[in-house]
């Protein structure tokens, strides 16, 4: 009698372990853990909480329905998120959301005492976007007095700077910031990065600036880019005509389990610390680049001798290739 | 043998026993010493080679008093008041010092008394004793007067006036004297008698505590050395205790076998008594040494030193566990900071200034006392923050920007080159016009107009322009900083 069943809980064991690694949870398990809770609610009604509690936890809302919904319920507290940009001259956009979300962390700690937020910055970046900005940050509604923020000199330092900070377990986010896709930095080290930001239930930001998409094991990569601000708004709710509001992002989900990239606007208020979707097709519109000329444009002559190279990779098979795999 | 440069021509400085037996002295000028023995090997004087070798003797001498000072370019004084019975008496030490070094092919001599005066003279003129309190002044009667470290000038004058001896000058009435050879002579008498208290000023701070075990067996191995480090950071541990302080910087010396000596400082964020707390802050700074830790044959001796040490407030700790975190915080600065150098990790602090580079200041996680981390936010007194906006990121020096079809005089660029792209600017905000701190950057300082601007792409730059036009004929535009 009991051969059958240490059977049968080894198979659960493994479905268990399976449905982690794919990232989705049993129907078992859940309606055990439901059974569980109302157990727990018939025993002691105050503290039937927690479980329900910590499911919430492991995910950052990010009031923005459309998007917590893209990342199967919010930003995952608990895994490595790639943000990534497409040249430096995007890498205000990029940190930008990256140091929203740290923000959105940040308040959202449960005991509110604000935690740290630790910035590993890129020796490079330094010169080519600038370092954060502190008074600039505490307008972007971050908490600088328990701001950190490091240089290493190697890549390895960072990555072990990064792996120290997940596992101490005391910052709300790690941002690791990286110029593009450096050979030490390959699917083993992002691994390993990830698994340390399971094991510390700590999320960890990676900022790749002007990088390209790579394989890796980061729960999402979402592709930063700028996009117009909205105007301000006065407080009859009117706009102010010709100037320049809240942040706008253009953010590209590129890597997750959704069937196809999605695109969201997303404004960034840094007073309420919150998100705030905007209409795409309007931004889009608005986003239209203009031409540099008026006038009349002439079409591309073509089939001539030595034509132009196109620009630019093409990079469409590579993500339908990483998704399969 | 050695020769050098003394009074314009090349003297020989020192000499090997084989050179003094073939009739050569010290000082004799180089050609003569050629002529007498012609097949003469020669080392020019390497005074710095000299002073460094000297430096690790000293070094090396740590192991047997901190107080160990370097006297001039080929002496020592060594302290060693209350250390002599770790070795077993006078005698024995002296005898272990002179033995040693004799082992390294270095010829010693070493003296003991109560003046370092006296034991220079003894150690130069006399031979290797140890002199107590009251023969003092019969072991000095003897010695020829240069024995009192006195210029060559000096030791002249008083040979010409038949003073050879010390005993002589212990004999004179000492007012004459003082007056025809000056104070100097009496003070080096006074010295060398021990009458008059000459400190020996040690090359290193002392340590505040120290902590030390030796080896009957050398150890190379990183985990031993930071094993055997812990157990010898509980001795510190009642000495910390009794002053009711803490170490924030803590020093580990590696006596090697051959004589080197590895010093490595680590410093704590906050002070430190436990034993494997102190041990793992030299774990890291081990880890970051990498290969620069050369273990040769072993250490030998491995001491702990605390270089500064602070009030330890030992706090209850409350229920909340607010006080764990902000402990293990510490300890993740401390961390950092022993492994990747203690400008590593760094936090920022708001200053007073308009001036948008110099409105914060970066200081190292580590100078930060714990008090000053606060756990909830607490503005900092007296700081006003800017309400305009202030960019994301900004560069550490502004960059030149080529700009198109400027409003004349307060408006933006209707257009920018920056970086080889031009940028069209679609809306501006500004100026924010910020005057030049007259009082540090002087009366000629330019005023920057600072334009926060969205191009076509949707880009957000913070730019400025230095000089109203009626300050200068062709104001520059910079790019200071990029928002979100």
């Amino acid at each position: 009698m009991a051969r059958p069943a240490l059977a049968q809980e080894r198979v659960f064991a493994l479905r268990e372990t399976i449905a982690r690694l794919e990232g989705r949870a049993l129907p078992e398990q859940a309606a055990a853990e439901a059974g569980l809770l109302a157990e727990r609610l018939a025993e002691c009604p105050d503290r039937a909480v927690a479980p329900q509690g910590r499911a919430e936890e492991a995910r950052l809302k990010t009031d923005v329905a459309a998007f917590d919904q893209a990342l199967e319920g919010g930003l995952p507290r608990d895994a490595l998120t790639e943000i990534r940009s497409l040249g430096f001259r995007h890498a205000g956009a990029a940190s930008g959301f990256a140091l929203s979300l740290a923000a959105l962390l940040q308040a959202a700690e449960p005991d509110g005492t604000g935690s740290p937020v630790l910035w590993i910055g890129e020796r490079m970046g330094r010169g080519e976007a600038g370092l954060p900005y502190p008074p600039g940050l505490k307008a972007f509604g971050l908490d600088i007095s328990r701001f950190f923020q490091a240089l290493p000199q190697r890549l390895e330092d960072a990555l072990w700077l990064a792996e120290a900070a997940l596992d101490s377990g005391l910052f709300a986010a790690t941002l690791l910031e990286l110029r593009g896709n450096p050979a030490a930095f390959g699917l083993t080290e992002s691994r390993r990065l990830s698994l340390r930001a399971k094991a510390a239930g700590r999320p960890l930001l990676l900022l790749r600036q002007a990088g390209e998409e790579e394989a890796s094991s980061a729960a999402f990569r979402i592709l930063a880019e700028p996009a117009p601000a909205l105007a301000r708004r006065l407080p009859d709710g009117s706009m102010l005509g010709g100037s320049i509001g809240h942040p706008v992002f253009r953010l590209t989900l590129e890597k997750s389990r959704n069937p196809a990239p999605l695109s969201f606007f997303l404004e960034w208020n840094p007073h309420d610390r919150r998100f705030l979707a905007l209409d795409p097709a309007r931004q889009a519109q608005a986003f239209e680049p203009k031409a540099a000329h008026s006038g009349a444009s002439f079409s591309a002559s073509a089939d001539r001798p030595d034509p132009a190279p196109a620009l630019g990779s093409v990079l469409a098979f590579e993500r339908a290739f990483e998704r399969a795999s | 043998m050695v020769a050098g440069r003394r009074d314009n021509g090349m003297r020989l400085l020192a000499l090997d026993e084989t050179a003094e037996t073939a009739g050569l002295r010290m000082g004799q000028g180089l050609a003569e010493a050629r002529a007498i023995c012609p097949n003469l090997i020669v080392i020019e004087e390497d005074a710095a080679a000299d002073r460094r070798l000297l430096e690790a003797l000293a070094d090396w001498c740590d192991r047997f008093t901190p107080l160990v000072g370097l006297d001039g370019t080929d002496g020592l004084f060594l302290d060693i008041t209350g250390c002599t019975h770790l070795f077993g008496g006078e005698a024995a030490m002296l005898q272990e010092i002179l033995t040693r070094l004799t082992q390294m092919g270095l010829a010693v001599r070493g003296a003991i008394s109560s003046a370092p005066g006296l034991s220079w003279a003894l150690a130069r003129f006399d031979g290797n004793r140890i002199v107590a309190e009251d023969e003092q002044e019969g072991v000095l009667a003897p010695l020829p007067v240069a024995a009192l470290r006195l210029d060559d000038t000096l030791v002249q004058a008083l040979h010409k006036v038949g003073l050879r001896q010390v005993g002589d000058l212990l004999e004179a009435p000492r007012a004459p004297l003082a007056r025809r050879f000056g104070a100097d002579l009496m003070l080096r008498l006074d010295q060398a008698t021990g009458a008059d208290e000459e400190p020996i000023s040690p090359r290193r701070p002392v340590a505040h505590l120290s902590a030390e075990r030796r080896l009957a067996e050398p150890i190379r191995a990183q985990d031993d050395i930071l094993a055997l480090a812990a157990t010898v950071a509980e001795g510190l541990k009642p000495g910390l205790e009794a002053r009711g302080a803490g170490g924030r910087v803590f020093e580990l010396v590696l006596f090697r076998v051959d004589g080197q000596v590895f010093r490595l400082s680590a410093g704590a964020s906050r002070p430190l008594r436990d034993p494997p707390r102190i041990a793992k802050l030299f774990a890291e700074r081990l880890k970051g040494l990498h290969d620069d830790l050369d273990a040769g044959f072993g250490f030998e001796i491995l001491r702990i030193n605390v270089l500064h040490h602070e009030v330890f407030d030992s706090t209850q700790g409350d229920f909340e566990g607010d006080d764990r975190r902000s402990l293990s915080l510490s300890d993740f600065v401390d961390q950092v900071s022993a492994r990747l150098g203690p400008e590593a990790l760094q936090t920022c602090q708001l200053r007073e200034s308009h001036v948008p580079e110099r409105a914060f200041r970066m200081e190292p996680a580590l100078r930060q006392a714990p008090a000053r981390i606060p756990l909830r936010e607490a503005p900092p007194l007296g700081v006003t923050v800017s309400r305009a906006e202030r960019p994301l990121r900004l560069f550490a020096r502004p960059e030149l920007l080529e700009t198109f079809a400027v409003e004349v005089p307060d408006g933006p660029p209707m257009r920018f080159r920056w970086r080889r792209l031009t940028h069209r600017v679609l809306r501006a905000e500004g100026p924010e016009r910020l005057a030049a701190e007259w009082w540090r950057d002087g009366e000629e300082a330019l005023t920057r107009d600072y334009f926060r601007l969205e191009s076509d792409s949707g880009q957000r730059f913070w730019v400025y322009r230095q000089g109203l036009y009626d300050e200068v004929a062709h104001p520059r535009w910079f790019m200071h900083g990029i928002f979100a």
